[in-house]
């Protein structure tokens, strides 16, 4: 008893210390292992335990809490049950806790308070969201209708942003100054409603045209001071109105070119060529968004759609019916799109002119010939959609070509739009500048002469009035009455009915000529009456008709709601279209008209309520999906498209035409721009001005351009040549991919076929080392062996002495064989061996030479070798196996022939044994706890014992029993085969399933560490046996594939069945043979031990040895798909066994057999039952 | 969490005690989670919930309903979403998607709209399509490949609550 027990506590403390030399790494490898055993939750929690004993090194207990800090940040991102997040989370944080104040005072502080930031942060987050505008709002409509509705709210949002940006702007650097310290209202001419105006200013219809008071505000161009500077601080108004007008350009440029740059770069990994269009249609098609029983039907009607169209491309992607008449089609659709486009062209053409002509025939405009303009062209915006979109059903395109194509002309009409209207207006202008010189052939001299006296008149007047007015604080009506005074004052001198006529022509001349404010009108106009017909169609066309529909379906004699009227569906690219179109104007006017873009914002706010309400509550979303993570771009594209062409016409007028005379801030100028000249040559030192006009001049801006050209070139060069390589790359990873699962698929088939092919297979030295390897786990015991010499005999009294004596033998051949030939290393053994497989299989006498072993063993193998032959092919692992065993005992140096004797008896027992002990150990390995060891596995040990007691004496009572476990363990090996793999395979899996998942995905390289880190693990594994675990390194490191492995576990697999079955008495005996491999060690102790634990633990025996089998089970699943992990890995592998060796052999050597001691119990209780059943 | 709970209780408040101080075990049956507004018109409702559920068969812990939240929530990484997904449309949990399950998700898809060759059809076309090593089957890693370059999976992947 003493003797038993106080090596088990030697083994523990050893272990403890091998423990704390590799404390750092297996840190690691515990984190990963918490990973990676899904069913060993307990596991975790003892991990943990041992955790706290063993680490007092404070670089170690800092690498562990960096691995625990990273399972922390990783947890989200991991397939688990959530019960099973949180206990690893919260393991993991008690360990950062505990140890981290340990580590150093500072550091603890410094995670509190970056916790406390953290948390901090976000709830800072939270906040900022509420305050995003309409992002509840947003996130109701994308639950109820999807992305695709949600991406137009989106857009707008983003419009409005820029608009306030853009609002902020002209308001802060134009409006506010020009309030604030400009000339106020009244003061001067251009600040001034002319008399003849003044009664109808406040009328209802001249502010709706944007006249009386709105034409002379801050809203139009020419209410602006043309003084150079303004207020105390001498504020340069016309220039920060110049600069402010192209900074609107300019920053609208930047947002719009940064967002694009951003988006393609969040689109780039979805940029690929590659088109899975069914598998999307299946797989990606619902928007697990959708949440609305009628956004879930045409969702699901347009993803029929969708499915159908690409069937019958598919089907018709050969055939084109009728051709002539498709194409005859499709033009005579082109040529009335165009038709349509030309008259809508002519159209507003024609209103712009005659609006002009009737302004000037007729003094009083009704409200239809004032709003004529925006009316038609509104009209126009709204109906010839619907009329492109009747025209394109006569094309046959397919759904998405002709969504295209819709939208093309769409914008193609929207452009035109604005730009015929553009351009009547700078006609008019145009004539309106010309009228001035002009005119005066009408009214002659009159006028000119008038012009000029006015001049002086006015201005003496405006002074009178500025001094009247001063005051009496200068308001509304005093400025009328005074202007009345003004009239009757200059009508009085000269009192002819004639020249106050004149006068009268004369004002209007020197109004109207302000061309500025007359685009900015026209353009605001256009933009209200755009947003009233916008209003008017969605209360009208959608929200009348959703209510008509639904409320009258029932009296009605077909089905409303799904045949003609139905429900307004929200058309998501035309919505798009009209925003788009919509800040196109805004850009055209924002110069004339400085509010413009907060009139804007003003708009957008109202259309978002409008437009949200109206999808929330009567629309359907469209049928025709538009992708919006690429229509992001799309929308993006259209509105840089839209931004430059209404940039054009304004920076036109800029440059073309002369500002008017007598009002705006450039009122005087030659042109708009010489402000900046101006602005140069007065404000600035003269070097500037000089220097300017170097850069200015052709010599610095031609090669200026070159180089912009070169560059442009060359930019454009490398993107091809990266697009180029990303092409490459792309295609390469396709290809690997690709490469390794033909691999995988090999190997699999490999895998299938080996049980029956392997006895043929003459490659079979890889195999056979693979087997040795498996072996190899099993033999660490012979040192022990050599310890415990005599226990041979009471083995042999068992029933079936003979086979045992032959698998025996076999063994011992081997072993004898290997350990004199090679003394060296295991690693360096390994090569050795391929020669030596080859004699294993021939006939018996090339053992018999080998060994150092006793003659009993020859005796044994001369028996042996028939028996193989004859029955089994796949009794060729099972040799090679028992080669591989041969390693432990070299490595010890150990061996005597005694302990061969007494191993034999013992082999036959462990047949299955062996099988179900990669298992435990798998669970020991997970587990790597200490207790495990110490606690449980001596349990094992005890009980173990005595039923090898048992067994030899009263053989009748344990038959019982054993039968029903080793069914147990058969129907597992028989159901699934793949799923039976050794130890190794068997801790692989554990691994693999965790990893599954992200391995598979993640290509090799992942897999790669992953693996490594099993090794790790299995190292440490062995650490507990470490005899054992050398062994088997060492036969890794000799082979390379571990499929081959894979194999000779079938071929095990099919052998234990087969004893199961009684098949073969041959098949039985290589069974146990194979088995002896691993059993001899154990025995020769066993006995001595056996009989001390008979009394104690038997209890606890059969729960333990079951729980296992069942676990091993399902961490079996998973073994296949880690096989492919393996083989790439190998090499890394093999290098932590050599660590590991060295480690070994520096000397735990008492541990390892312990160690190696308690597993054998196990796998000689499990071979008693096989044995048992068998007989 | 605090919503989420809410909403779980909501579901079934005479199950669902507000006080989870001492962990009771306690499942909501998935007749009940389906009815959430988010999930009852989702065509995959029952196999969302089967594959959140820890017994396999749709009914909800506390633990899982959160699970299944975080999972489909709007910024759950990629390779989460692609692992549920591919569970999702894995209707007999064979690790693999093959032509039945294929079929099933059409079904429930188009509501059985679909003619059975349509529906074969696009099997067909859609193994061709996806399945890169040829055993007609999809395998997870085919699965990922094909989601992976899907313009609009992570759009459309995820749930609201």
């Amino acid at each position: 008893m003493s003797t038993v027990s106080e090596p088990l506590v030697g083994s523990s403390r050893s272990l403890s210390a091998a423990k704390r030399h590799k404390s750092i790494r297996k840190n690691s490898r515990r984190i990963y292992s918490a990973y990676q055993d899904h069913q060993q939750g307990s596991s975790d929690d003892e991990d943990k335990e041992e955790e706290r004993v063993d680490s007092n090194d404070p670089e170690e207990m800092f690498q562990n809490i960096q691995y625990q800090k990273e399972i922390i940040a990783n947890i989200r991102t991991r397939p688990w049950p959530m019960r099973r997040k949180l206990k690893v989370l919260k393991q993991a944080r008690e360990i950062v806790l505990k140890y981290e104040g340990r580590l150093t005072r500072t550091r603890g502080y410094q995670t509190a308070g970056a916790d406390l930031l953290k948390k901090l942060s976000r709830v800072l987050y939270n906040i900022v969201v509420l305050f995003i505008p309409w992002e509840v709002r947003i996130k109701k409509i994308e639950s109820h209708f999807g992305s695709g509705v949600a991406s137009y709210f989106i857009f707008l949002r983003w419009l409005f942003g820029i608009n306030i940006v853009l609002t902020i702007m002209t308001g802060a650097f134009i409006v506010l100054p020009e309030l604030l310290a400009g000339a106020p209202f009244g003061t001067t001419r251009s600040k001034t409603i002319p008399k003849e105006h003044m009664a109808s200013a406040q009328d209802l219809d001249t502010i709706w045209s944007l006249g009386g008071y709105l034409q002379y505000s801050v809203l139009f161009y020419g209410y602006y001071g043309r003084l150079r500077k303004i207020g105390s601080a001498g504020y340069r108004l016309p220039l920060a109105y110049f600069l402010v007008g192209m900074a609107v350009f300019a920053y609208s440029f930047i947002i719009l070119l940064r967002k694009m740059a951003k988006n393609s770069r969040l689109s780039l990994a979805s940029a690929s060529d590659e088109n899975f269009t069914f598998c999307w249609r299946v797989f990606c098609a619902w928007d697990y968004l959708i949440g609305n029983p009628e956004a879930a039907e045409s969702k699901g009607a347009a993803i029929v759609n969708n499915i159908r169209e690409a069937i019958v491309e598919e089907q018709e992607k050969k055939k084109d019916t009728s051709l002539a008449v498709l194409i005859s089609l499709r033009i005579l659709a082109n040529i009335l799109v165009l038709l349509s486009l030309a008259g809508s062209i002519y159209i507003i053409y024609f209103v712009v002119e005659r609006s002009q002509k009737l302004e000037q025939e007729k003094p009083e405009l009704t409200l239809w010939e004032k709003n004529e303009v925006s009316v038609v062209v509104s009209l126009i915006t709204m109906i010839a959609p619907s009329a492109f979109e009747l025209v394109s059903q006569l094309e046959m395109y397919h759904p998405r070509t002709s969504l295209r194509f819709q939208l093309a002309r769409v914008l193609v009409l929207y452009l035109g739009n604005l730009y015929s209207l553009i351009i009547a207006l700078l006609d008019k202008v145009n004539s309106m500048s010309s009228a001035v010189p002009v005119s005066p052939g009408n009214w002659s001299d009159p006028s000119s002469f008038l012009a000029t006296i006015s001049q002086p008149e006015v201005d003496s007047l405006s002074t009178l009035v500025s001094e009247i007015s001063e005051p009496r604080h200068s308001t509304i009506t005093t400025i009328a009455t005074l202007l009345n005074v003004r009239n009757t004052s200059t009508s009085s001198p000269g009192s002819f009915s004639n020249q106050t006529s004149l006068f009268e022509k004369n004002t209007r001349s020197q109004q109207d000529p302000c061309w500025e404010t007359y685009v900015g009108q026209e353009m605001l106009k256009l933009s209200i009456i755009d947003m009233i017909f916008t209003v008017a169609s969605i209360l009208l066309i959608d929200f009348i008709r959703g209510l008509v529909v639904r409320y009258l379906s029932d009296c009605c004699c077909w089905d409303l709601e799904s045949k003609f009227p139905e429900y307004g569906e929200f058309k998501i690219a035309e919505n798009v279209l009209h925003l788009i179109y919509n800040q196109g104007m805004i850009w055209m006017g924002a110069f004339f008209s400085p509010c413009l873009p907060a009139f804007n914002v003003l708009k957008l706010i109202g259309l978002m309520y409008l437009r949200s309400w109206a999808v929330l509550t009567c629309n359907v979303p469209h049928q025709q999906v538009f992708r919006a993570s690429r229509s992001n771009n799309f929308y993006l594209a259209m509105l840089l498209f839209m931004l430059f062409l209404c940039m054009l016409p304004t920076v036109f007028a800029i440059v073309r035409y002369r500002p008017s005379q007598h009002c705006g801030p450039f009122s005087g100028q030659e042109k708009i721009y010489d402000i900046i000249s101006e602005t140069v040559a007065s404000d600035f030192p003269l070097w500037f001005s000089k220097v300017m006009s170097y850069v200015t001049s052709p010599v610095v801006v031609l090669p200026a351009l070159l180089l912009l050209f070169m560059l442009i070139y060359y930019l454009q060069a490398i993107a091809r040549s990266l697009k180029f390589t990303n092409n490459q790359l792309r295609m390469q990873l396709q290809t690997e991919r690709t490469e390794d699962k033909k691999k995988v698929f090999q190997m699999a088939a490999a895998r299938l076929n080996a049980p029956e092919a392997a006895a043929d297979k003459k490659p079979d030295q890889q195999e056979s080392d693979i087997t040795s390897q498996e072996a190899s786990l099993n033999t660490p015991s012979p040192q022990r062996n050599g310890s415990v010499t005599n226990f041979s005999s009471p083995v042999r009294h068992g029933n079936s002495i003979r086979t045992i004596t032959q698998s025996a033998s076999r063994a011992h051949l081997n072993r004898g064989r290997v350990a004199g030939s090679v003394r060296s290393p295991t690693v360096t053994i390994l090569p050795k061996h391929r020669p030596e497989h080859i004699p294993n299989r021939a006939p018996p006498f090339v053992f018999g030479p080998s060994g150092t072993c006793r003659s009993k063993s020859y005796h044994h193998m001369a028996y042996n070798p028939p028996a193989r032959y004859s029955d089994n092919i796949h009794s060729d692992p099972l040799y090679r196996k028992a080669i591989r065993s041969i390693h432990p005992v070299e490595a010890a140096g150990i061996i005597t022939a005694q302990s061969y004797g007494g191993r034999r008896g013992h082999t036959t027992r462990y047949v299955i044994v062996n099988e179900h002990e990669p298992r435990k150990k798998l669970l020991r390995s997970s587990t790597r706890i200490p207790r495990h060891y110490l606690m449980e596995e001596p349990a094992e040990i005890l009980e173990l014992y005595p039923r090898n007691i048992k067994r030899y004496t009263p053989r009748a009572t344990q038959h019982q029993p054993h039968p029903h476990r080793a069914h147990l363990s058969h129907q597992h090996l028989s159901e699934e085969e793949e799923d039976e793999e050794d130890g190794k395979g068997r801790r692989r899996m554990v691994s693999g399933k965790a990893h599954r998942p992200r391995s598979l995905s993640d290509l090799h390289q992942p897999a790669h560490f992953y693996i490594g880190d099993h090794v790790e693990r299995h190292v440490s594994v062995v650490k507990g046996a470490h005899t054992r675990a050398r062994v088997r390194y060492g036969g890794q490191g000799e082979d390379e594939e571990e499929n081959d492995e894979g194999e000779m576990d079938w071929g095990d697999l099919e052998l234990n069945s087969r004893v199961q079955a009684n098949v073969r008495a041959a098949d039985s005996l290589l069974v146990r043979t194979r088995r002896h491999i691993h059993s001899p060690d154990r025995h020769c102790q066993s006995p001595a031990r056996t009989r001390h634990m008979e009394s104690f633990v038997k209890p606890k025996m059969r729960p333990k040895l079951e729980t296992p089998l069942t676990e091993s089970d399902s961490a079996s699943l998973a073994s296949s798909s880690d096989q492919q992990n393996s083989s790439t890995d190998q090499y890394i592998q093999v290098i932590h066994n050599k660590e590991h060796h060295l480690k070994a052999d520096a000397g735990q050597g008492k541990l390892a057999k312990k160690k190696s001691k308690t597993n054998f119990d196990l796998n000689v209780i499990e071979s008693n039952d096989l044995v048992c059943s068998n007989v | 969490m605090k919503l989420l709970h809410g909403r779980y209780r909501e579901l079934a408040p005479h199950l669902v005690p507000l006080d989870y101080t001492n962990n009771p075990d306690i499942r909501v049956p998935p007749t009940l989670i389906v009815t959430m507004p988010e999930l009852k018109e989702n065509p995959f409702r029952d196999r969302i919930v089967e594959t959140f559920s820890e017994d396999g068969h749709g009914n909800l812990s506390f633990n899982d309903f959160v699970d299944m939240f975080s999972a489909l929530c709007e910024t759950s990484p990629r390779e989460l979403k692609t692992i549920y997904a591919f569970k999702i449309y894995d209707f007999n949990r064979d690790n693999f998607i093959c032509k039945e399950d294929l079929k099933k998700t059409l079904n429930k898809l188009t509501k059985g709209e679909l003619s059975p060759e349509e529906v074969l059809l696009v099997c067909d076309k859609s193994m061709e399509e996806a399945d890169l090593d040829g055993d007609s089957k999809l395998s997870f890693s085919d699965f990922e490949n094909m989601v992976s370059k899907a313009p609009d999976f992570l759009s459309n992947f995820h749930v609201r609550i």
